[in-house]
């Protein structure tokens, strides 16, 4: 199938190297701590952070740092196909994983230590690249709790079809079987915290992608920023400062 | 859920007694409401209402199914519910699902009416296509995103707003399939139909507190309550199902009184549902 | 950049589901005109004098794609709805014009008008598919012409009247493409135009006039597709890929899957309109009406071509395909037919294209000049008549020309269909050799520049950095040579033969390594894998790779220095192999012999010389390990392959006569072999499931039966049981005359089908079998030069050896399959297309030279036999009865004894038999020249 049209667009009109549309908001949640929604083009994720508060299961509490919990559900009717899914299945598990992973290594854990922090991350719809979202959605969140962090954490995936490395893939280029990098950075720091592939691909091609995927990393990060920094002003205006 | 001392236990008892709620509502009146349809565009409806801090997702989707062997006239609805742990920490993993489950039966039971489908809000038999073989199954999805009280008024409104922004394509039955063989189906892609809502009741929560019932309880109220009746009226003034929660006894006569309470708020409610819904799409039709 | 987005909904088949697609509306989507002063010119393809730019409408590009390839048409702009509407309604016709998009010669932009804000339109409520499509056609020139307004004219071409009127209700210039040819004043081009359904009407009344006889309906009509559909589920229809017998265009066959058999198909009513290659849906006749076969006469009834001379069949593929049904209908008939014969229903999938041919022969019309209706004959005896319209009759009578199918009314008796270009003068040897080429499919286009640019800069030598490839080993020592027909340029195979100190000898396979220089994924590579073969012709290659390669760089030529991948043995001199070994190589040939030298040499017994010694030793191997092979059962099957000697000014042919086998060909060949069973044994080991080998199934007892019926005639029982079985039988086979031997292993190799190219991971092993060579396995690996199947091999032996990564292709079972396919369907096309040029080299020396030869009966007829000529490898009809006489009862058939005896008993022909004919060119009708046996 043609991904890539000779003319350089892609089935939904973007070229290579174009990101979906992204959106945010912050505090969707009210009763959460911390939350946001965080949307890539048709992909449509809420976070909500609760914590740092007591540990609630005391055989797991840690003395020098605080635990960090992290739940992945994705909501019924977030995909195409009608599906009722067991809570907790292999796929979400391994995506909760990955997050808290992710997002563990951002906070500055030893700063809260004997308690706990929850990050739930909830899929409204679905359509490729919900690991990235739900990476860019959880890191608004926990800024928004005012919890610690080294940097933002910030996610995009990138995939090579038709010979052409493309940035933030949707459902159908993600499903066309080529190769999906998920990257994620702390942009501040330069560092990739999280790194997963599927396929095969040549090492120079995987260079690129590589990069591809970093630009975009770098892009949401800059709209974060901008985000959070309109909500530092929202909230400055209200306190009357 | 909601760790309250005995002072503020006192204060929102206190307040409800004088008619002055915390949050400096009267008893009878609701929080505003906020609705937003079409936002699941996967969905065939969808619908996001919030009302003070709770909110809530509903999904309708729509798939080709067979009819029941007892009610070869009739489309088949299913409702259900899940709580995110978005929403409160201990819907955590199974932690929500005997509250999916208790909304869940509650909607089923105001919108559904009973085994027959006789008495529901959604027509049946306006989703049959052949007797007998084809008919619309409506799946609907609920979603609790956020918690803060009246959860299941919420959900009701938030399906009545998808129902009314459900299309389903137009279905040509190829004739000539006779016997027991499944019709050939042709979908046309275009051509969307709407759903006659207007018989869709909404959801009113009465909730008792000491003395007194209020409308619209906060997730701190209803950790005060002795009991819940919810009541489901439609536009046309008709009880369409009714649910009592809570363990307190009741007095039968008070039971009359709170539905007439419940039809001049859900009258209040259907309103601002619908000129809500036609503010939205008039917008639409500008963009 | 990014735009608002909107949303398209879409339900699938089966279970509905809402699908949502983003949709991106970009400002950054430019005209393509380079007058423009707005947009971005620097992707224009427009010119920047063009008067007119065109747009088309997608029934335009569907119906007429003929015209738009023709330059005269230009300054086009291709909307990406209207790609995509072709796309989804006819693949073909979409890649002409991706091909004419990117060609750099013709003026075609595509303008993404769903990608433009301006130019995007949203679904209307109640609007269909079609008119929101042609909507969005209205709007993307309406937008054309503000845009450029004043600097250019912008014109829609459509053929749609709805769409026309619309686009004049709102202000854009639209004309029909018809009207629009006519403003042209290029009389030419309206014969490309195919003309709408409305007015076939008209077109039929006049033919009608001119064949008065049929005024009714000639085809059942075909049952729409939702019956069709509910048919096949419900078992009632089959569906399949029609295939039309070479020989007899009154016989096709369809294979269903739903039914093990195939159904055969007889006669025009019966195929109702399908053409070869269409996927059809097919109804059973009942039982009784299975036997209904037409009797083998030369030729049929409504056929009014003759079966003409051919070239004799090289395998079973070549071979009229008839049942074991006997000719006269009357008696023994009902017991033998169980196969289930059928008629078409209905065509799932047409499979028209273009077809190379000539006009039928007709009296010049009155009054010349204007629209004359001719009936065109094409060259493959597969299609049916097609009539068509022209303008230029006078010019095209004596030409071949293409034509391409348009429609077939179920009221016509043939098609109707277009012109589409003139190749040439019928009879010409360029004309016919390129429709040769054009029949088979046969890319004879110049490399591109991207494919040109894949090859190492010239001259080229073998580098320091591949001799210290480690690798590579340095075989430069060895004493190597070539061993190839006179004149072969392409040598990608060289041999060594040392002899070892302890008895033992080491013999080398060395093959070009052009998997050096063909790396995968190259456009070099993509092409090479698309030809699939070198293709050869009596005066002419057509090569698979560019000529550096074939000729220079990969070829193993004398005295320099080549890289090679080598399979060595160690041999015990019984030719017993005690170890293999693979590598690539750096070799350096010592002489590049050709076959009659190399015998030469081994024969002359003063010459001692190393080389000469080398030879002997490898012949007396090649020897022994032929005889081993025959031994299993391989069957040394004979063929009439034909030689001319070319005059080297005109290229014509002087001298035609049979190819003689040497020795020394016969050895090379051996260690060949040798080297692909080596070769395939490895790269199976390796690769269980992606291995590209090559397969000769085990022909049935069905496939065999002619011979059988033969030889019985002749007194002869070859025993089939097994291919070592029939291979000792045909050893026995031997009569009084010393050609009869001979002449058995041609009949018997014409019954078994070709050797396929297949994915090891498709069958199962005891399918791997090549049944010819009595070898479990085999491969091609000797040829990477000329055929693609060995560059696949090599990859595959490099990988298992560890040198290379194995391409991700081979991962991908179904592409590998496709290749495999594709390999097949080349390989086929170009031996058709050796034969047909050999057949068009026959034509011409006799055309000069009538000739008296001596020929054997191989098959009878109830109006005369096939004859066989030796001499000439030739194959044809001889006729006892003139034409249109046949059943005048003078001469009857002897199925039993396979002869054919005159009523009076005086005369009588059977089967093998020497009969002397004459053979000379007749023009029965002009320029219609054929070849004519006569007996004498």
């Amino acid at each position: 199938m043609e991904f890539v049209s000779p003319e350089g667009l892609r089935l939904d009109g973007r070229r290579p190297m174009e990101m979906r549309q992204i959106r945010a908001e912050i505090g969707v949640v009210a009763k959460a701590d911390g939350s946001a929604m965080f949307e890539m083009g048709n992909t449509k994720v809420v976070a909500a952070v609760y914590g740092p508060r007591e540990v609630q299961n005391r055989s797991q509490q840690l003395n020098a740092n605080a635990l960090v919990r992290c739940e992945y559900t994705m909501a019924n009717f977030s995909t195409g196909d009608r599906m009722r899914k067991p809570k907790g299945d292999r796929r979400s598990t391994e995506i909760s994983l990955v997050i808290r992973q992710t997002m563990e290594e951002c906070i500055l854990t030893n700063l809260m230590p004997r308690s706990q922090i929850d990050i739930f991350v909830q899929v409204l719809q679905a359509d490729g690249g919900t690991r990235s979202a739900c990476i860019n959605a959880a890191t608004l969140a926990l800024a928004d709790a005012g919890i610690p962090m080294r940097d933002i954490v910030t996610s995009c995936s990138a995939g090579y079809l038709n010979s052409t490395p493309l940035l933030d893939l949707n459902y159908i280029e993600d499903s066309a079987g080529g190769t999906d990098v998920t990257l994620g950075i702390m942009p501040k720091l330069d560092k990739v915290t999280l790194l997963q592939m599927d396929a095969k691909l040549s090492l120079d091609t995987f260079e690129n992608v590589m990069q591809l995927a970093i630009e975009g990393c770098k892009a949401v990060a800059d709209y974060i920023r901008e985000i959070l920094l309109e909500n530092t002003k929202q909230l400055q205006y209200r306190r009357g400062t | 859920m909601v760790g309250l001392s005995i002072g503020e236990k006192y204060f929102i008892q206190g307040g409800i007694a004088q008619d002055l709620r915390t949050d400096g509502r009267k008893r009878l009146s609701p929080r505003p409401i906020f609705v937003e349809t079409g936002n699941i565009s996967q969905s065939n409806g969808s619908a996001r209402v919030r009302i003070g801090a709770t909110e809530v997702i509903a999904s309708v989707k729509a798939e080709l199914g067979r009819p029941s062997a007892l009610h070869p006239d009739k489309g088949k609805v299913s409702i259900n519910v899940d709580c995110s742990p978005t929403a409160a920490p201990m819907f955590e993993g199974r932690g929500g699902e005997e509250l999916s489950s208790e909304l869940s039966v509650a909607l089923q039971r105001c919108l559904l009416g009973g085994k027959s489908g006789s008495g529901a809000g959604i027509d049946l038999s306006s989703l049959a296509i052949v007797e007998g073989k084809i008919c619309w199954d409506l799946y609907i999805e609920g979603l609790v995103v956020s918690s803060d009280g009246n959860l299941l008024d919420a959900l009701g409104a938030a399906i009545k707003a998808a129902l009314s922004n459900t299309g389903i394509p137009r279905v040509n039955v190829a004739a000539g399939a006779s016997g027991d063989e499944q019709p050939e189906v042709d979908i046309s892609d275009e051509e969307f139909l709407q759903f006659d809502t207007s018989k869709v009741p909404v959801i009113v929560t009465l909730t008792k507190v000491g003395r007194h019932y209020i409308v619209d309880a906060t997730s701190e109220e209803e950790s005060q309550m002795s009991l819940a009746v919810s009541i489901s009226v439609n536009r046309q003034g008709n009880i369409c199902g009714l649910t009592k929660r809570g363990g307190a006894g009741l007095d039968p006569s008070v039971i009359l009184d709170m539905i007439s309470v419940a039809l001049s708020v859900s009258e209040r409610l259907i309103n601002t549902l619908d000129s809500q819904r036609a503010a939205a799409e008039a917008g639409k039709d500008e963009l | 950049m990014l735009q608002n987005r909107s949303y398209v909904k879409r339900t699938r088949g089966g279970k509905i589901t809402k699908v949502v697609r983003e949709h991106y509306l970009r400002h950054d989507i430019y005209c393509g005109a380079p007058v423009c002063k707005v947009c971005d010119t620097s992707q224009a393809r427009l010119s920047a004098t063009a008067s007119t730019v065109l747009i088309l409408d997608t029934n335009v590009v569907l119906n007429q794609i003929d015209l738009i390839e023709n330059p005269a048409i230009d300054d086009v702009v291709v909307l990406s709805i209207v790609l995509e509407e072709v796309k989804n309604r006819n693949l073909s016709v979409y890649n002409r014009l991706r091909a004419l998009c990117s060609n750099s010669l013709r003026k075609f932009f595509v303008f993404s008008n769903e990608h433009h804000k301006d130019t995007y339109v949203t679904d209307m409520s109640g609007e269909s598919k079609n008119d929101r499509n042609d909507r969005a056609i209205r709007v993307a020139a309406q937008w054309y012409q503000t845009h450029l307004a004043g600097s250019v004219r912008i014109l829609l071409l459509t053929n749609d009247k709805e769409n026309k009127r619309k686009a004049l209700e709102e202000g854009i210039s639209a004309e029909t493409v018809e009207s629009y040819v006519r403003s042209l004043s290029r009389p030419d081009l309206l014969d490309l135009l195919v003309h709408p359904a409305s007015s076939e009407d008209v077109i039929m009344e006049e033919v009608e006039d001119l064949r008065p006889s049929k005024k009714k309906i000639v085809y059942s009509e075909h049952k729409p597709l939702s019956e069709i559909t509910s048919g096949i589920r419900c078992g009632i229809y089959h569906q399949g890929k029609l295939r039309v017998n070479r020989y007899n265009p009154f016989e096709a066959y369809v294979g269903s899957q739903s039914l093990s058999d195939e159904i055969i198909i007889y006669g025009r009513a019966n195929m109702n309109r399908a053409f070869d290659g269409d996927i059809v849906a097919v109804q059973l006749l009942p039982q009784e009406q299975w036997h209904e076969e037409k009797s083998l006469a030369i030729a049929d009834e409504e056929n009014e071509e003759e079966e003409g001379v051919h070239l004799v069949p090289g395998s079973a593929d070549d071979v009229p395909r008839t049942t074991a049904q006997p000719q006269d209908s009357a008696g023994e008939t009902c017991s033998a037919s169980s196969r289930p014969s059928g008629r078409i229903v209905g065509i799932i999938k047409r499979n028209w294209h273009s077809y190379c041919g000539s006009l039928e022969p007709m009296a010049k019309p009155a009054g010349s000049g204007g629209v004359a209706h001719a009936l065109f004959v094409s060259k493959d005896c597969r299609i049916p008549k097609i009539r068509i319209q022209t303008r230029q009759l006078e010019n095209l009578l004596d030409k071949r020309i293409i034509v391409a199918v348009d429609s077939w009314d179920c009221l016509s008796r043939y098609p109707s269909g277009h012109y589409v270009r003139t190749i040439g003068q019928i009879g010409d040897k360029d004309t016919e050799t390129e429709v040769v080429l054009i029949e088979n499919d046969i890319n004879t286009r110049p490399f591109s520049t991207q494919v040109l640019a894949c090859l190492p800069p010239l001259p080229w030598s073998v580098s320091s950095a591949d001799l210290a490839n480690s690798v590579r080993e340095d075989l430069r020592q060895l004493r190597v040579f070539s061993v190839d027909p006179p004149g072969c340029k392409d040598i990608d195979d060289a041999l060594h033969c040392t002899a070892l100190p302890n008895g033992n000898y080491e013999v080398g396979v060395h093959i070009a390594d052009v998997t050096n220089f063909v790396l995968p994924g190259t456009p070099l590579d993509d092409e090479a894998s698309q030809r699939g073969t070198s293709v050869y012709l009596v005066d002419r290659r057509i090569d698979m790779l560019p000529k550096p390669l074939t000729e220079d760089i990969c070829s193993l030529r004398a005295d320099v220095e080549r890289l090679a991948f080598s399979v060595i043995w160690e041999m015990t001199s019984e030719a017993e192999i005690i170890s293999t070994r693979y590598t690539k190589s750096v070799i350096k040939s010592s002489a590049a012999l050709s076959y009659v030298e190399a015998q030469a040499r081994m024969d002359d017994s003063r010459l001692t010389d190393p080389v000469t010694t080398d030879l002997r030793n490898m012949n007396t191997l090649a020897k022994i390990m032929r005889s081993r092979r025959i031994e299993r059962g391989a069957l040394t099957l004979a063929s009439a392959e034909v030689r001319f000697q070319i005059d080297t000014e005109t290229h014509d042919p002087l001298d035609i006569g049979m190819y003689q086998i040497r020795e020394a060909n016969q050895m090379v060949e051996e260690f060949m072999l040798a080297a692909n069973v080596s070769v395939a044994e490895k790269i199976l080991k390796h690769y269980p499931l992606c291995s590209l080998l090559r397969r000769h199934p085990t022909p049935t007892r069905e496939m065999l039966e002619p011979l059988l019926r033969t030889a019985a005639a002749v007194g002869l029982n070859l025993d089939i049981s097994s291919s070592k079985a029939l291979a000792d039988s045909l050893d026995h086979a031997v009569g009084d005359d010393p050609y009869f031997n001979k002449l058995i292993r041609i009949l018997a190799t014409r019954c078994m089908t070709q050797a396929v190219y297949f994915c090891s991971g498709e069958l199962s092993p005891p399918e791997y079998l090549h049944y010819g060579l009595a070898a479990p396995l085999y491969t091609h690996f000797t040829s990477p030069i000329r055929r693609y199947a060995d560059v696949i091999v090599h990859r595959l032996l490099a990988a298992s050896l560890g040198i290379h990564r194995l391409p991700t292709v081979f991962q991908d079972g179904p592409q590998l399959n496709s290749i495999a396919e594709n390999l097949n369907y080349r390989h086929r096309n170009a031996q058709m297309a050796s034969r047909a040029s050999v057949e068009l080299h026959t034509l011409i020396f006799f055309r000069t030279r009538p000739t008296d030869a001596e020929a054997r009966i191989v098959r009878i007829r109830s109006n005369g036999f096939f004859v066989f000529v030796p001499q000439f490898g030739i194959e044809g009809p001889v006729y006892l009865t003139p034409r249109g006489e046949k059943g005048s009862g003078e001469w009857f058939v002897d199925e039993q004894q396979q002869k054919i005896r005159k009523m009076d008993g005086s005369i009588s022909y059977s089967v093998l038999q020497t009969v002397r004919i004459h053979l000379e060119i007749v023009e029965p009708q002009p320029n219609r020249p054929k070849l004519e046996l006569k007996l004498l």
